[in-house]
């Protein structure tokens, strides 16, 4: 049997190589601009095109919930990306099928979740009356990423049972 | 584990070697070393069907149960 594009693993590893680093600058970048809008706050939104009407407080609160939301999301970001370069890695190796794959794609999982749960704060920040008021956010609801969670949970489960399975057969003659 | 693999003394009654046995049948020196040395963790009917052909004996004459010997943990 040929191997599906042969060079999509090599492709995979360079993509998330870059994706790991720009997550850095993305991080780095929302701290910086929290940073900003805890110091110049005046210069800042004006900067970024945000217009605060009347009372500008609750605008003000909601912006930086929203970047503390942000830097949160870095982390965990992080560990989605190195848990998913792991996996590649040992496909490239030509053992993709060990229980820590199983363990890996439970922690993207729970990630993910948490991922979604961010985003559900964000939108929380962005109903909330006296935040609306303040700033148009362009969030909406999915139920797409939740069935990812769902679908990543029952992959890690059959990855496991897979390797188990497998490390059984091992010392079968 | 408290099942023993017996092959050696069959193999020895028969002065036939393991590579020998290996070639009569369709598995690895390097696996039947494994079953040799009782370091396997189970055994196909095929395996057993092979070895038992080539050799000419029953399965429990390769295979014996010594109640002494602590069970394998899983």
């Amino acid at each position: 049997m040929s191997r599906p594009y042969p060079g999509a693993l090599t492709i995979s590893h360079r993509v998330l190589r870059t994706l790991v680093v720009l997550n850095v600058v993305y991080g780095l970048g929302i701290l910086g601009l929290l940073v900003a809008s805890l110091i110049a706050p005046g210069w800042l939104f004006p900067a970024l095109g945000v217009r605060l009407a009347g009372d500008s407080g609750a605008g003000l609160l909601g912006m930086r919930l929203i970047m503390v939301v942000g830097i949160a999301s870095a982390p965990i970001a992080h560990v989605i990306l190195t848990r998913l370069l792991a996996i590649v890695d040992t496909v490239r190796a030509g053992d993709p099928f060990v229980v820590e794959n199983g363990v890996r794609l439970q922690t993207i999982a729970w990630s993910v979740l948490g991922l979604e749960l961010l985003h559900l704060v964000v939108g929380a920040i962005a109903a909330s009356s006296a935040v609306s008021e303040q700033l148009d956010l362009d969030w909406s609801f999915s139920i797409t990423p939740w069935i990812a969670v769902l679908l990543l949970f029952v992959l890690a489960r059959v990855f496991d049972h897979g390797a188990r399975m497998r490390a059984e057969l091992e010392g079968t003659v | 584990m408290s099942i023993i693999v017996k092959l050696d003394d069959q193999l020895h009654a028969r002065r036939m070697t393991l590579t020998e046995l290996s070639g009569k049948i369709d598995i690895s020196l390097a696996n039947l070393s494994i079953l040799k040395t009782g370091k396997a963790r189970a055994i196909r009917f095929s395996t057993l069907e092979a070895i038992c052909a080539a050799l000419a004996c029953q399965p429990g004459d390769l295979l014996a149960f010594d109640p002494t010997i602590p069970p394998e943990e899983a």
